[in-house]
């Protein structure tokens, strides 16, 4: 049975961009483009991984989503890739290894989306998952 | 149409710059002052007393002196031990002083001829001092009447025979002369209060203005950059949905599209990452501000290269231009933003990487003495005409020759590090020779 990718993204066409690498991939793709529906149908759906933004609406919106699904025992073990464009606009560069207190994802994805990378990166962590 | 008010020279109080800290350093100030003037008395005492042998009382000058001495060592201990706490009582501490100083001050010139002696004028340095400490205009005007008051106690007892004269002229002088002196002496310590006080409202009237504008500087060009930023994201999520969208379609679809098409989203595909890059950089100036000297984390800079170079070292090996390094390896730190030290770090070693040609070389090295932690970036690429060198740190200059080797490349690069390295309080220099290479060196003070 093929994996079931979830995207939390607010910007469609991205989503769409993903979508499309995703299932070239053999990858199964749900999608929301809010937070709190993202959040709900997360719980329902159970995906094996999810994708999510940092930066939807509000600034942080992303992280605090990340933090909830953590946090809550029936969405804990699901892993989390972060897609941010937030490195080349804040300057900070992200990286899991140093960060992984400040918040607990697995990995980072850069802006705008590489397919090959975006797919490295799925693939990578659904074997950890 | 500047009038010196009174009244309104009093709302200074509640300004930043009269504070207990500010009243303290006046505080320490008197304290040193004190210290010469202790010094010159004496030399002050021997002298009249060598002058004046008959009349003059060495011994008790020199007790005046000694106790003058005593009372500051008192001061000093004071300031030493307890800290600035309210702006009440740094001025008291302030009036404590000047009344000491005003005291002792009778005593010497008592001892040593009273309104005869040409020093009396002393009096004078402490109505200016006060006018430049207290922020109240009555505050100098009190010290001006305590001084007349003890003044006029001074020689009118000496002349009516109250206390002793030490007489050193020929003749003792009458009472009209008196009367005179005294006179001429209150118009020059009210004038002199009057001219302190207005000098220094003035003085706090231009600060406080300068501050305020300063301020209001900071905040304008803080919401300028804030657009900037804001700017620069809006039109930044736009192209990067469009290149992913592209990267999908080339990297995903490429065998459904026409070669012809494919060649044209290449070509779009190189635009969207210039238009990125370009981004990217506006971003880096709009974080452009100078207080980064002296600011951030603890930084050892040789380590902290090495493991810039490290990471940096595939995409040479791409090109496939070799690194050579000799790089320090002190223990030292620097205080630095390390955002700032890195993209200084990257942008010119990105840069020394894109502008040399394949099997080329790019040798960093540093250098360590006590002012500065240098490094420079040596690279055997494609140099640049004298001509460009005047102008590659300008914003947007790219060189011809550069442009026609990279396309991609926003000509903000040398720009926002010249600025982020004379923000640390450093400087850049560029050496270059057309088709032999650029080296790049980078002095940044370290720190005390």
């Amino acid at each position: 049975m093929a994996k079931k990718i979830m995207i939390i993204d607010d910007d469609i066409d991205l989503v769409e961009a993903m979508r499309i690498t995703l299932e070239s991939g053999g990858y199964e793709v749900i999608d929301a483009q809010e937070g709190n529906k993202g959040y709900e149908m997360l719980k329902s759906e159970q995906p094996d991984l999810l994708i999510l933004d940092v930066m939807m609406g509000t600034q942080d919106e992303g992280f605090q989503l990340a933090y909830q699904i953590r946090s809550a025992a029936e969405t804990s073990d699901i892993p989390i890739v972060m897609v941010t464009a937030v490195g080349a606009q804040t300057g900070f560069e992200f990286d899991p290894s140093k960060d992984e207190n400040f918040l607990p994802v697995d990995e980072y994805l850069e802006k705008p989306v590489n397919p090959q990378a975006l797919l490295d990166t799925v693939k990578r962590n659904l074997s950890i998952g | 149409m500047d009038k010196p008010i009174w009244g309104k020279i009093t709302t200074d109080i509640k300004h930043s710059f009269y504070t207990p800290g500010s009243l303290r350093r006046k505080n320490d100030w008197l304290i040193k002052l004190r210290w010469i003037a202790i010094g010159a008395a004496l030399v002050y005492a021997l002298l009249v007393k060598s002058l004046l042998p008959e009349v003059i009382p060495l011994g008790n000058l020199l007790w005046v002196i000694a106790a003058l001495g005593a009372i500051n060592f008192l001061y000093f201990i004071f300031v030493k031990i307890r800290s600035p706490e309210s702006l009440r009582s740094e001025e008291k501490l302030v009036s404590i002083q000047i009344t000491t100083d005003l005291i002792l001050l009778s005593f010497l010139i008592h001892f040593s001829g009273g309104l005869e002696n040409p020093f009396n004028f002393f009096y004078i340095f402490h109505i200016i001092i006060a006018s430049t400490i207290f922020a109240k205009p009555t505050h100098t005007f009190i010290v001006a009447i305590g001084v007349a008051i003890l003044f006029t106690f001074l020689t009118v007892a000496e002349f009516t025979g109250l206390i002793h004269h030490y007489q050193i002229s020929a003749n003792s002088y009458t009472l009209i002369q008196l009367i005179l002196a005294l006179s001429g002496f209150y118009v020059t310590i009210f004038v002199s209060s009057y001219i302190g006080v207005t000098l220094m409202n003035r003085h706090r009237k231009v600060k406080n203005l300068i501050y305020a504008q300063n301020e209001e500087l900071k905040k304008a060009s803080e919401t300028k950059m804030k657009f900037f930023r804001f700017v620069s994201h809006e039109l930044k999520s736009p192209i990067v949905a469009v290149q992913s969208s592209i990267n999908v379609i080339i990297d995903i679809m490429g065998d459904q599209v026409p070669e012809k098409a494919l060649d044209m989203l290449g070509r779009a595909r190189v635009r969207t990452r210039q238009m990125l890059a370009i981004l990217k950089d506006l971003v880096d100036l709009s974080y452009d501000r100078p207080v980064s000297k002296n600011q951030g984390d603890l930084v050892n800079p040789c380590d902290f290269l090495g493991e810039f170079i490290d990471n940096e070292r595939p995409r040479a090996d791409e090109k496939k231009i070799k690194i050579v390094q000799n790089i320090c390896s002190e223990k030292g730190e620097l205080k630095i933003d390390r955002f700032v030290l890195e993209k200084i770090f990257s942008n010119l070693l990105s840069n020394a990487i894109r502008y040399t040609p394949a099997k080329g070389t790019v040798t960093i090295e540093t250098e360590v003495d006590n002012y500065f932690w240098s490094f420079m970036i040596i690279d055997t690429g494609i140099g640049m005409s004298k001509a460009d060198q005047v102008h590659v740190f300008e914003e947007f200059y790219r060189a011809n020759n550069a442009k026609k080797f990279a396309t991609i490349g926003t000509g903000l690069g040398l720009n926002i590090v010249k600025k982020m390295v004379e923000n640390l309080g450093g400087y850049i220099e560029l050496n270059s020779k057309i088709d032999h290479g650029t080296t790049i060196i980078v002095r940044i003070p370290v720190n005390e």
